[in-house]
């Protein structure tokens, strides 16, 4: 007996939601828990965004507000750092993109559990409000850094150290919570809940960027949690595992015996792959940027897959070439040098497949495509920095200075960040309806660019000369410290000044072109992928009507020889 | 497109079969059963990330490390027998994971009091274990002067692992429990008519993985 | 969502590998009579490992599920081996590094070499 397969998500019915409650705050819609992760996200990204503000403003013009004190400035570093990596980064390029691209682009009509997907993001949320509550308990929140080493973190003189960090890992674990759930349905439904014609090698790249992402998540997100316990019990009831016998202001303390570095170890081992799971999601919008805004299918999709799933894979072997400079093993740089070098090389097959689609193709310069070919650029510089921090002896002079700040700022902060932008230019029309302001966007994206370009270029030089990271005070009280620095770090709060305020900009954008931006139609940009071809836009409550639809090609049909149009959805049949 | 029929092959064909489909890859899994699968390799992580931690704590440390048959052994008819109470422990989430396996048969033939009523054993068992646990933390606790910061025993790092392991496996076995009592209430009063009975293998799959992390805990750290 | 033939298997199996799973459990315990050393060692993991295939293969059924939900599953964990392969290497260094540099000897053991010769040279 044959049975042809039939997707589930045909044969159940769709329980539309009544009430407002329902429908809006409590939704199980994936469009519109999108938008809640990604309103959430960026609400607390203005916050680390002017946490950074406040941060240049001390470090480019020390003493000019003088309620910048070492506390301060030291809580705004970390917490600037943990909301843009967590909270604003993984939370919208997963939380956001994922919940609405996936569905649509695979044909779904929604996750598969929508209840958890609804939960996931409360629990977020939850997350998000503990994570603010370190700025009403006493002593604030803690100063540690984003990396939060023990076993500064937990003892007197790191701000933040009696409540903040509690907050801090609380909502850190609050946090792996909504992850896990959002990510187990994201990885249910790739895997499950495609529509007829479907298979994973038809997926566009988004797709596989953030199923490549969730499933790195799921598999680092333990050592955070873990890592997050232990020193939680170290702090509040005392344990030993990251605390050895020490000394804290003339007192010796009761801990012994525990080790910081396997903290460290533990930290890494979910930091290295995290900064995966933000630059893989941007690695696949970026692949559909590109190839919709050239006319041009993507450049060796195939390998484009297969690097997707290497760097991930390989990302869990990297961890410690965060470590060359912590006192670990000596002979375990020659291993992680190794393999961080080895993780370039998929890298590097991407970029050079982005190129080869580019070359010789119809490129719009839409603001979507000016944002995805800043992305490739900044996105080079900041991995040749990269090159030069994964060699161990180059790392040793170059390690806990500016260089490396302006190596993760180019890789996670300016590139991801770009692609973000350049994401929410290109479905913003399906998701509302109507375009985003063109003049707005153009005004945004070259001030950004250029600006981030005049902020992060600057540091490597800084980093050069040997201006450490994470210090209050930078100017004339050391000697090391050459006037040319001091200049350069004004310019570089100045640019970073103007950067910041052109963001305001583009969130005005997004409010004011949902009420008058221009109309824009069910595939303004024509483009292929099945998200473009719903009946209705913005897609309604089930997203296909009755059927869902049939894929029967790839999804980078674009200027097809003898083809009518540039373009051919993937549902459109072979005559 | 194949049809199911023809996807099916040798083992090898299978697999490059699966992931070469289209609507599922894994083909005939419920949706739930993947959930829960892919959660369990979470999961998995979790506790490796534990273990890893006390494999370091337990290496590093020059303070000699508690000999576990010692500080676990229960004095029973005038003998100090060794993990008395942890050999009976095993015993017990052994057979639960028994109960459940056959819950779960039952469920697929549809024998919905039978199943129900093992779910309830298998809970019941659960339950038994989790107050042992607990009678063993309070022995230790009031008893012998064991906490997360010391122990009259060797490093005081034994303590914080203890606690630690045990009271996340205790955890996932209370949870468990709800988990399986929720269920079963559910299968008498019919929710899952309409279905396989596949929840009662999805549920049974969480079970046996915390059996399993059982297993590791046992092995590592009461053992060795 | 096809459904493929539920655990149909005969009650059979799950009663000898429940039986098996307690003879390997008694095993594991007397492992407990062993002192420390290579044997208690390699049979405690050998049992851990029995015991626990045995869950996974029958009680999870994983024997019976197809290679593509086999490879979601067990390819992930091989990741896990590298973190503690490298954290047991690193444990131990930090224990040699404490040794080496604290003047700490285990007890019963005699002090390290190194440092006996750092004292000797020291003109105190």
């Amino acid at each position: 007996m044959t049975e042809i397969e039939v997707p589930y998500q045909e044969t159940i019915g769709v329980r539309h939601p009544r009430s407002w409650i329902t429908r809006y705050w409590f939704s199980q819609d994936h469009k519109v828990i999108a938008v809640q992760y990604g309103v959430t996200a960026i609400a607390v990204g203005l916050v680390a965004l002017v946490l950074s503000g406040l941060m240049r403003i001390q470090i480019g013009f020390p003493g000019l507000l003088p309620f910048i004190t070492p506390d301060v400035y030291y809580q705004a570093v970390t917490m600037h750092g943990m909301i843009m990596v967590i909270f604003l980064l993984t939370a919208f390029l997963l939380g956001a993109f994922g919940n609405f691209c996936v569905p649509l682009m695979l044909g779904a009509r929604d996750m598969v559990f929508p209840f958890v997907n609804m939960l996931s993001y409360h629990v977020y949320l939850l997350s998000v409000v503990v994570l603010m509550a370190s700025y009403f308990v006493p002593g604030g929140p803690t100063g540690a850094g984003w990396t939060l080493y023990p076993p500064q973190a937990i003892l007197p003189g790191t701000p933040g150290v009696d409540w903040g960090i509690v907050t801090m890992l609380l909502s850190l674990i609050i946090f792996v919570v909504a992850f896990t759930m959002g990510g187990l349905n994201y990885i249910t439904t790739i895997l499950q809940a495609r529509t007829r014609g479907m298979t994973l090698m038809r997926m566009p790249l988004t797709v596989w960027g953030i199923m490549m992402a969730t499933v790195l998540g799921l598999l680092a997100f333990p050592a955070l949690f873990v890592s997050g316990v232990m020193m939680l019990l170290d702090k509040l009831v005392g344990t030993s595992f990251f605390m050895p016998a020490i000394v804290s202001f003339g007192q010796p303390l009761e801990h012994s015996g525990g080790s910081p570095l396997l903290f460290q170890h533990l930290f890494w081992f979910f930091g290295h792959p995290e900064v995966y799971i933000v630059a893989l999601p941007a690695f696949g919008v970026v692949s559909e940027l590109i190839s919709v805004h050239s006319r041009k299918n993507i450049f060796g999709y195939r390998m484009m897959v297969w690097a997707l799933v290497a760097i991930g894979a390989l990302s869990f072997v990297v961890w410690a070439h965060h470590m060359y400079v912590a006192g670990m093993h000596p002979y375990f740089g020659f291993f992680f040098a190794t393999t961080t070098l080895i993780i370039a090389v998929p890298t590097a097959i991407k970029v050079y497949n982005w190129v080869l689609t580019l070359w010789k193709a119809n490129i719009k310069l839409t603001v979507p495509m000016l944002f995805a070919l800043a992305f490739i650029l900044t996105f080079v510089v900041g991995g040749l920095s990269g090159l030069f921090l994964g060699n161990v002896i180059i790392d040793v002079p170059l390690s806990d200075t500016y260089f490396v700040v302006a190596h993760f700022h180019m890789v996670m902060g300016v590139a991801p960040i770009l692609v973000i932008f350049g994401g929410i230019y290109h479905w913003y029309p399906k998701l509302t309806g109507r375009m985003l302001n063109n003049t707005l966007g153009q005004l945004h994206f070259w001030v950004t660019f250029l600006g981030t370009y005049a902020i992060y270029y600057p540091m490597h030089y800084l980093g050069f000369i040997g201006v450490p990271r994470r210090y209050y005070a930078n100017g004339m009280e050391s000697d090391f410290y050459p006037e040319s620095a001091a200049t350069l770090n004004e310019f570089i709060t100045i640019a970073a000044l103007v950067v910041g305020l052109m963001q305001f900009v583009f969130v005005y954008n997004l409010i004011a072109s949902y009420f008058r931006g221009k109309a824009a139609g069910s595939n303004p940009w024509e483009a292929t992928t099945l998200e473009w071809q719903t009946p209705n836009t913005p897609p309604s409550h089930g997203n296909w009507g009755d059927t869902l639809p049939t894929v029967h090609r790839w999804a980078y049909d674009y200027s097809v020889p003898d083809e009518d149009q540039d373009f051919i959805p993937q549902n459109v049949e072979h005559t | 497109m194949k049809t199911i029929s023809e996807a099916r092959g040798t083992l090898v064909t299978t697999l490059a079969d699966d992931w070469g489909s289209d609507i599922a890859t894994l083909k005939g899994v419920p949706w739930g059963k993947v959930m829960m699968w892919v959660f369990l390799v979470s999961d998995t992580f979790i506790f490796t990330c534990f273990l890893v931690g006390y494999m370091s704590v337990r290496m590093s440390t020059i303070e000699p490390w508690p000999n576990p048959s010692e500080v676990f052994a229960l004095h029973a008819f005038g003998v100090s027998v060794p993990l008395l109470l942890i050999a009976i422990m095993t015993f017990i989430l052994i057979s639960s994971s028994g109960t459940m396996a056959m819950a779960v048969n039952m469920g697929y033939q549809r024998r919905k009091k039978a199943a129900t009523n093992l779910i309830l054993v298998t809970a019941l068992l659960g339950a038994m274990f989790v107050g042992m646990q607990a009678f063993e933390w309070s022995k230790l606790i009031l008893d012998e002067g064991v906490r997360p910061w010391t122990n009259p025993f060797g490093a005081p790092q034994f303590g914080a692992v203890f606690f630690m392991v045990t009271g996340f496996h205790g955890l996932h076995v209370s949870a468990g429990v709800i988990y399986l009592l929720t269920i079963a209430f559910r299968i008498r009063r019919g929710k899952y008519d309409e279905s396989d009975f596949e929840i009662v293998e999805i549920s049974g799959l969480y079970w046996h993985f915390v059996d399993l992390v059982w297993v590791f805990i046992f092995a590592l750290f009461y053992l060795w | 969502m096809t459904k493929e033939t539920g655990q149909r298997h005969p009650i059979r199996i799950y009663l000898v590998v429940w039986g098996l799973l307690f003879l390997v459990s008694a095993l594991s315990y007397s492992t407990d009579f062993l002192d420390r050393g290579f044997w208690r060692w390699t049979l405690i993991l050998l049992f851990m490992v029995l015991k626990a295939g045995f869950i996974v293969a029958v009680f999870m059924h994983m024997r019976w599920e197809r290679l593509a939900l086999m490879s979601v599953v067990l390819v992930p964990p091989v990741l896990l081996m590298v973190l503690v392969g490298l954290m047991t290497i690193e444990s131990d260094y930090t224990r040699s590094m404490r040794i080496e540099h604290f003047e700490t000897a285990i007890p019963g053991e005699a002090m390290p070499v190194v440092e006996r010769e750092i004292r000797n040279r020291r003109p105190d």
